[in-house]
C-alpha cells in the first residue's frame, strides 16, 4: 500500500465535506475490494474516507412495496434478514454468496454498488429489480446508474446512502462462479416486475446490461423456454483465459433460463 | 504520518500509534506480537488471517486496523479457555485430524467458528459451500469437514474464550 | 494405533492455538527488511541499475544487486546431480545466480534487493530502483525452444536443451514393436502447475560475526540439506550455516531447497551486521516458486493379438524453466522413468526425456516428482488400448499385470520391485466401487441432463531410497524426557507424532516424553530430508533400530540393578523384569538412576541408522464424475482408493495424506494451470483471482482402504504414502472425464477439465472435431 491519510466520518455531511476538501480522497465502506486494491498498489488515493461508524447507514427497511437498504450494511446482514427472505428472497441469496462468509461479514451494498466491478453481483440486482440509487444529492434510477467498467453516475463528492429495491412478483439470481476468483463469470438476474419482465447480466461485458430480447420474451410468457434460444451476441462480452466471448454468450442464456425456472419454484 | 489506534484484543484493551496504511493483520502480528494469524495470500482469498471483529468473521489482511478502532477482535489465541482447555472447535480439528502443516489452521478454526454460529447444525454440504474463504493444501478438507460436523454438536461451540 | 485410538497429533495442540513458529514467528530486535526489486519482463538484458534514488529515500539502508553478490563471491545455486552411464550426454549446468546479472530470464526474477527500516518503506523505495533493460523475445513453450531460430536463454546451453535423457533399452524395444500384432499411440500434455504451500517463501537471514556463522530462518523440508546448498552459493564450509526451523506450513517437494532470497538475506546482514528479513508474498511464490509438472508426452504400446504387453516406448519433453532448480534433473528424468511400466509385465522399454530451457518459472519436484508424469501417461496410455482393440478396460489391465510369484520383478531400467499384489488391490477397488452397477448410474445421471463418467488406473511409485545413511538420535534427557533427532524435518507429515509413536512402541513409554527436535541452530546429525515419501519408511525405520538399541543397553543396567544374568532380563510394556519372577524396574527408572557421570552422554542414548532402499506404494484407484454438459462444468461424485503402502503405523496420518495427495490431483485435473503469455512470457494466472485452488467444495465422497503387503526392504515394513494419492489421482480422474466425453464424441481432451475447456471440447466435438483439445503431438524418436 501506498502511503495515505485516514479519515472517519462521524456523518454522511461530514464525510462529504472531507471529500470536498481533498479531490484525491476516496470513501471507504467495508473496503473489500478497496483495501485489496490498495494492498496490490493498483490505486494511490490521497486519503481514506471511512464510513464504517456512520450506525445510520446500517439498516434494512421493508415495506409494503419496496426494501430500503442502508448503503453500509453488510452482506451478511442483508443475506440473514428474516424480512428480505420474505419480500425478496432472490436479493438475500445474492447477498449471501458474494464473495466468501468473512468478506460478506465486512463488505456493503453501497460499497459494491459505487465500485460496480464488471463481475459485481449488486449491479445486476439493481437494474433486475429497477432499483433507486438515493445519494446525499439525489435518487438515480438503477438504468442510469452503472456506466460501465468502475463508472458510475456518481459526481465527485457524492455518497450512496440507501437503495430501494421495489418487491417483485418474483425474482432470481443465477451466477456462474469464475473457477479461481468465484466472482460471477456471468451472474443472471431475472425478475417479474411491476414494471415488467427484467433480465440483467453482470459478469459479462464491461458493465452490468439487460438483454431486452429476453424481457420481450418473458412478457409474453414468463417461463424457461421463452429465453432458451435466445442469444446474446458475443461481440461485445468480455473475453479472457476463463471464458472466451462465445462461452459468456453462451452461459447468459443458460443462466437466464435456470434462473427463470428457479424463480418460479 | 501516524494515528493512534485502539481496540479490545481478546478481551484487552490495547492502543498504539501505528501508520494509518497498516492492516489489522500487521497490527495483530508485528505490534501486539500475537503470531497465531496468518498471511497466505496477498488477495483476500486464502482466509489465513481471520479474526474475529465484534462477533463475526473478518480477514484481517483485508482491512485497515484503523477500521478495528474500538472494535472487539478476538485472535486465534483468544479462543481457548485461560486454563488451557481447547475450544470445541479446536478439539474437533485435533481429534479429526484436521490438520497437517497447521498454517491455514488458526483462520481455518476461526473461520469455522463463525460458520457454526451461522449455520447451526450445518449438513456437509453446507460446511464445504461456507468454507469457500479458507484454502488448505494439506487435508484436502475432508477431515477438516468431519471436524466442524462434529464440533457443531457441541453446545459451546459458538462461546469464545472465558 | 487404530482409527479409534487416534485423538489427535503431539503438534496439534500449539497449531491449534496459534502458538506454533512458522518462519516470520521468529522475532529478532533490529531486524532490517528486505524487498526484492523483480524483472517486469521475461527476457531482457540489463543495460543499467540505478538504485541511487531508493537510497536517497529515507529509512532505507543499503541496495543489493548482483555486482555485490559477485564481488563477495558468491556461486551458482546448485542442482543435485546423478550418477550417469559412461556414453550418455551429461546435463549442461548454466550459472544460477541470486541476483540477475547480465540478463534476465524469466519475469519476476530478482534483480536488486533493498533493505529499509521496515517493510513498507522497502517496498515504497524499490519502486525508485531504476533498470533499463534491452528488451530480448521471449520463449515460453518447450516446443517452440527446441525449434532452429529460437531465442536462446543461456550462451552454455546451445538450443535450450539442458539435458536429453535416455531410460532402458532403445533397439529391444523396437525390435519387440517391429514384430508386434498391433501398435497403440497416446500423446497428452501434463500441464504446468504451481504447488502453493499455504506459509509463503520467506525467511530471515542472521549473520553472526562473533562465530562467523550463518543462521538461515526459513521454510524447510531438510535443514541440513538446505544448509548445504545455501553453503554452496556462499563458498564457505557446510558447518557455517545452520537453517533453523520449527513449524514449516507446507513444502510438498518445492520448499527442499533454497531460495535466491534466502542467499541475499545472509549476505545483507553479514553487510549491516543486523538480522535481515525477508516478507515473501503470495503473487511471488506464483512468479518464482519452484514450478511443476508441464511435461509434453508421447507414449506407444506394442501388444500381441491377444492383448498381452510386449513392449513400451516414450518421448517426453519437458520445460525445465529459465533455470534447473535443484531437483530439477532427477524430478524431470529418473523420477519419471522409475517405474516406467507400471504395475505392468513388460518384457522391454524405452524413455527419452529432453529437458528444455524457456523463459518461465524454473520446475522442480512437487508432490509425485515425476511419477504423476509417467503414470498419468501409462495409464492413458492402456485406457486408448483398450478403446481402439475394444477390449474391457479391466481386463486389460488384468490380464498383464505382474503376477504374485514373479517378485522379485526386475524392470528393464534396473528398477526392482519386491513384493505386492496387484490384483488384489485391482480386486478390491473393482468391489468397493461397485464396478459393475456403473451402467445403472450413468443412466440415473443421464435422466438428470449429467454425462457420468469412470476410470480405473493402477499406479506404481518408488519412494525416494537413502543415498546417504538416515540417522536417528534417541537422548535420555534430565528431566525425564527423550529427545529425538534426525534431519528430516515436517511440514505436514506428523513426525513428532509418528515417529514417537515408532519409539514409545518399542519402549513402552508415554508418546509424550518423546520429544522429536529437527531444526535447531548447531544440530548436526546424518541424514537426508523429508521428501519422495521418504520418512517413515527411513527414519521411521532408524528410530525403530534405535529404540531396539536403547533396549538393548537398559538389559545390561537391569541386570545390575536386579542383580540377575542378562540372560534372564525380559523387557515387556517398558519394564525389565527377571523371568518368571515380579522383580521389575521400569526403563525410565533406570535412566533416572544409570544416567552416567555429569557432562558425559547418558548411557542409553542411542543411534539408530540405515541407508533403506526404495519401496513401491501401488495402488488401483476408481472414480466417477458428472458433467453437467450445458455449462462444462465437472463434478467428481466418488472417489475410491485402495492403496498398498505396506505397514501402516498411524491410520488417520496415512489417511491424512492419501486426502491431501488425492485433492491436490484434482485440483491439476480441475483446473489448477500455470499460463504463461506466448508474446510477452509473462505468467497470466499470476494470483489466486485466475489460478484456481481446490477449496472444501470440489471432492466429496472420497474413501480411502488399505491393502497392505508388508515391504521386507525396512524394518517396519512400511511403503512411502506421500505422494501416492496424486500419483494415483492424475489418471484415474482424467480418464473418467474423457469416458464421460465419449459418448458426445470427443475423443481426446488434455487436462485441465476447466468449464469452459470442457464445454469447448463438446462444442468442437459435435462440429466434427473430436481432438480440438488435444495441445500437442509428438512423434517417437
Amino acid at each position: 500500500m501506498y502511503a495515505f491519510q485516514y479519515r472517519k466520518a462521524k456523518s454522511v455531511d461530514d464525510a462529504v465535506s472531507a471529500l470536498a476538501a481533498d479531490a484525491d480522497a476516496k470513501v471507504l465502506g467495508g473496503g473489500q475490494s478497496l483495501v485489496a486494491a490498495l494492498k496490490l498498489r493498483l490505486a494511490q488515493p490521497s486519503a481514506l474516507v471511512d464510513l464504517g461508524t456512520i450506525g445510520d447507514l446500517r439498516y434494512i427497511k421493508v415495506g409494503a412495496a419496496e426494501v430500503t437498504i442502508g448503503a453500509m450494511t453488510t452482506h451478511a446482514t442483508v443475506a440473514a434478514s428474516p424480512e428480505l427472505k420474505k419480500a425478496i428472497p432472490a436479493l438475500a441469496d445474492l447477498a449471501g454468496d458474494i464473495g466468501d462468509r468473512q468478506v460478506r461479514n465486512m463488505g456493503t451494498c453501497g460499497g459494491s454498488i459505487a465500485n460496480n466491478d464488471p463481475a459485481a453481483d449488486y449491479p445486476a440486482a439493481c437494474q433486475g429489480l429497477v432499483a433507486t440509487i438515493i445519494t446525499n444529492k439525489r435518487r438515480i434510477a438503477a438504468d442510469d446508474f452503472f456506466k460501465g467498467l468502475y463508472e458510475t453516475a456518481l459526481e465527485a463528492g457524492e455518497i450512496i446512502t440507501a437503495v430501494s429495491f421495489p418487491i417483485p412478483k418474483r425474482a432470481a439470481y443465477m451466477k456462474f462462479k469464475n473457477p479461481a476468483s468465484r466472482f460471477a463469470l456471468v451472474g443472471v438476474f431475472v425478475a417479474e416486475t411491476s414494471a415488467g419482465p427484467r433480465v440483467a447480466v453482470t459478469g459479462a461485458g464491461p458493465g452490468v446490461f439487460r438483454v431486452k430480447d429476453m424481457e420481450q420474451a418473458l412478457a409474453r410468457k414468463f417461463a424457461p423456454e421463452s429465453v432458451a434460444a435466445i442469444k446474446v451476441p458475443a461481440d461485445d462480452l468480455n473475453s479472457d483465459m476463463h471464458a472466451q466471448a462465445d462461452y459468456r454468450a453462451h452461459l447468459i442464456t443458460v443462466m437466464a433460463k435456470r434462473a427463470v425456472e428457479k424463480a418460479l419454484k | 504520518m501516524a494515528v493512534k489506534v485502539s481496540m479490545t484484543v481478546n478481551g484487552k484493551a490495547v492502543s498504539h500509534e501505528v501508520e494509518e496504511r497498516t492492516l489489522l493483520v500487521n497490527y495483530i502480528r508485528e505490534t501486539l506480537k500475537l503470531t497465531g494469524t496468518h498471511v497466505g495470500c496477498d488477495t483476500a482469498q486464502c482466509g489465513a488471517c481471520t479474526v474475529h471483529m465484534n462477533g463475526k468473521a473478518i480477514k484481517s489482511c483485508n482491512i485497515v486496523a484503523m477500521q478495528a478502532e474500538g472494535a472487539n477482535i478476538t485472535t486465534i489465541e483468544g479462543v481457548a479457555k485461560a486454563d488451557g482447555t481447547l475450544h470445541p472447535m479446536q478439539q474437533a480439528f485435533k481429534e479429526h485430524h484436521g490438520l497437517q502443516c497447521g498454517f491455514c489452521t488458526p483462520g481455518m478454526v476461526m473461520s469455522a467458528i463463525d460458520l457454526v454460529k451461522n449455520f447451526p447444525n450445518p449438513t456437509e454440504a453446507q460446511i464445504r459451500e461456507q468454507l469457500e474463504g479458507n484454502l488448505c493444501r494439506c487435508t484436502g478438507y475432508h477431515n477438516i469437514v468431519k471436524a466442524i460436523k462434529a464440533a457443531s454438536a457441541d453446545k459451546n461451540v459458538t462461546v469464545v474464550g472465558g | 494405533m487404530s482409527h479409534d485410538a487416534f485423538h489427535g497429533r503431539l503438534e496439534d495442540d500449539r497449531m491449534v492455538t496459534g502458538s506454533g513458529t512458522y518462519t516470520l514467528d521468529w522475532d529478532f530486535p533490529d531486524t532490517a527488511h528486505a524487498w526484492f526489486v523483480r524483472a517486469d519482463r521475461a527476457h531482457a538484458e540489463i543495460v543499467s541499475i540505478d538504485a541511487s534514488a531508493a537510497l536517497a529515500h529515507p529509512g532505507v539502508i543499503a541496495v543489493l544487486t548482483g555486482a555485490d553478490l559477485e564481488a563477495a563471491g558468491f556461486k551458482s545455486l546448485p542442482v543435485i546431480t546423478m550418477p550417469l552411464k559412461p556414453d550418455a550426454m551429461k546435463p549442461l549446468m548454466p550459472f544460477r545466480p541470486c541476483l540477475a546479472t547480465g540478463k534476465v530470464r524469466l519475469a519476476g526474477e530478482a534483480v536488486a534487493c533493498v533493505i529499509a527500516e521496515t517493510q513498507r518503506i522497502a517496498m515504497d523505495a524499490s519502486e525508485l530502483v531504476v533498470v533499463e533493460y534491452n528488451e530480448l523475445q521471449p520463449v515460453v513453450d518447450s516446443l517452440d525452444a527446441l525449434k532452429p531460430g529460437a531465442p536462446q536463454l543461456h550462451d552454455d546451453v546451445p538450443g535450450n536443451l539442458y539435458w536429453d535423457y535416455e531410460d532402458g533399452d532403445r533397439a529391444g524395444t523396437d525390435a519387440l514393436f517391429a514384430r508386434a500384432a498391433k501398435i497403440v499411440k497416446h500423446d497428452l500434455y501434463n500441464h504446468r502447475v504451481v504447488g502453493h504451500p499455504m506459509e509463503p517463501r520467506c525467511c530471515t537471514g542472521v549473520y553472526d560475526a562473533a562465530k562467523d556463522q550463518y543462521f538461515l530462518y526459513s521454510p524447510t523440508q531438510g535443514p541440513r540439506m538446505q544448509a548445504s546448498m545455501v553453503a554452496k552459493v556462499l563458498d564457505v564450509p557446510t558447518d557455517k550455516v545452520d537453517v533453523v526451523a520449527k513449524d514449516t506450513g507446507g513444502g510438498f517437494g518445492i520448499r527442499s531447497a533454497p531460495y535466491p532470497e534466502y542467499c541475499v538475506t545472509l549476505l545483507a546482514s553479514k553487510k549491516l551486521g543486523r538480522p535481515v528479513r525477508w516478507n515473501g508474498t503470495r503473487s511471488e511464490v506464483f512468479l518464482t516458486d519452484n514450478q511443476a509438472r508441464d511435461f509434453i508426452c508421447h507414449g506407444e504400446l506394442a501388444l500381441d493379438d491377444k492383448g498381452k504387453f510386449l513392449a513400451m516406448r516414450f518421448f517426453i519433453v519437458a520445460n525445465n524453466g529459465a533455470y534447473l532448480a535443484p531437483t530439477g534433473l532427477l524430478a524431470q528424468t529418473r523420477s519419471v522413468t522409475s517405474c516406467i511400466t507400471g504395475v505392468y509385465d513388460v518384457p522391454v522399454s524405452h524413455a527419452r526425456i529432453q529437458l528444455v530451457a524457456t523463459n518461465t518459472a524454473q520446475v522442480s519436484a512437487y508432490r509425485g516428482a515425476g511419477r504423476p508424469i509417467m503414470s498419468m501417461l501409462l495409464e492413458c496410455l492402456v485406457e486408448r488400448a483398450a478403446i481402439d482393440l475394444n477390449m474391457d478396460v479391466v481386463e486389460i489391465r488384468r490380464k498383464n499385470l505382474i503376477r504374485n510369484d514373479q517378485y522379485p520383478y526386475k524392470l528393464v531400467n534396473g528398477t526392482t520391485y519386491d513384493c505386492g499384489d496387484f490384483e488384489g488391490v485391482l480386486d478390491d477397488a473393482l468391489k468397493a466401487a461397485d464396478w459393475n452397477g456403473f451402467d445403472k448410474r450413468r443412466a440415473e445421471s443421464a435422466r438428470r441432463g449429467k454425462l457420468r463418467g469412470r476410470a480405473l488406473s493402477t499406479y506404481i511409485e518408488s519412494t525416494a531410497a537413502g543415498g546417504i545413511p538416515d540417522d536417528a538420535q534417541l537422548l535420555f534427557e534430565a528431566d525425564g524426557t527423550i529427545s529425538l533427532k534426525s534431519s528430516s524435518h515436517s511440514h505436514g507429515q506428523g513426525h513428532e507424532t509418528s515417529f514417537a509413536q515408532v519409539v514409545a512402541g518399542v519402549l513402552g513409554v508415554p508418546m509424550n516424553i518423546v520429544k522429536l527436535r529437527t531444526g535447531e541452530a548447531g544440530m548436526r546429525v546424518g541424514g537426508g530430508g523429508t521428501g519422495g515419501s521418504r520418512s517413515m519408511v527411513s527414519f521411521g525405520s532408524s528410530y525403530l533400530l534405535g529404540a531396539r538399541e536403547v533396549v538393548k543397553k537398559g538389559r545390561e543396567f537391569a541386570a545390575k540393578e536386579l542383580e540377575a544374568s542378562p540372560d534372564d532380563i525380559e523387557f515387556d510394556h517398558g519394564e525389565y523384569s527377571i523371568k518368571g519372577t515380579d522383580r521389575r524396574i521400569s526403563l525410565m527408572d533406570l535412566a533416572k538412576k544409570y544416567k552416567g557421570s555429569a557432562g558425559e552422554p547418558h548411557p542409553l542414548n542411542s543411534v539408530g541408522s540405515g541407508k533403506w532402499g526404495m519401496t513401491f506404494p501401488n495402488g488401483a484407484h476408481i472414480a466417477e464424475v458428472e458433467i453437467d454438459a450445458e455449462t462444462g462444468v465437472t463434478e467428481i461424485v466418488s472417489y475410491i482408493a485402495v492403496d498398498d503402502i505396506g505397514n501402516v503405523i498411524t491410520h488417520a496420518l496415512v489417511e491424512g495424506q492419501m486426502q491431501g495427495g488425492l485433492t491436490q490431483g484434482a485440483g491439476q485435473i480441475l483446473g489448477e494451470h500455470a499460463i504463461y503469455d506466448r508474446d510477452t512470457g509473462q505468467l497470466l494466472t499470476g494470483s489466486f483471482m485466475d489460478y484456481p485452488m481446490p477449496r472444501a467444495g470440489m471432492v466429496a465422497g472420497l474413501e480411502v482402504l488399505d491393502h497392505p503387503v508388508p515391504t521386507k526392504l525396512n524394518p517396519l515394513g512400511a511403503k512411502g504414502v506421500g505422494e501416492a494419492g496424486c500419483t494415483g489421482a492424475l489418471p484415474t480422474l482424467a480418464n473418467a472425464i474423457v469416458d464421460a466425453l465419449r459418448p458426445v464424441g470427443v475423443t481426446h481432451f488434455d487436462m485441465p477439465a476447466t468449464p469452459q475447456r470442457v464445454w469447448q471440447a463438446i462444442q468442437a466435438a459435435k462440429a466434427g472435431n473430436p481432438r480440438a483439445l488435444q495441445t500437442y503431438t509428438l512423434e517417437y524418436a
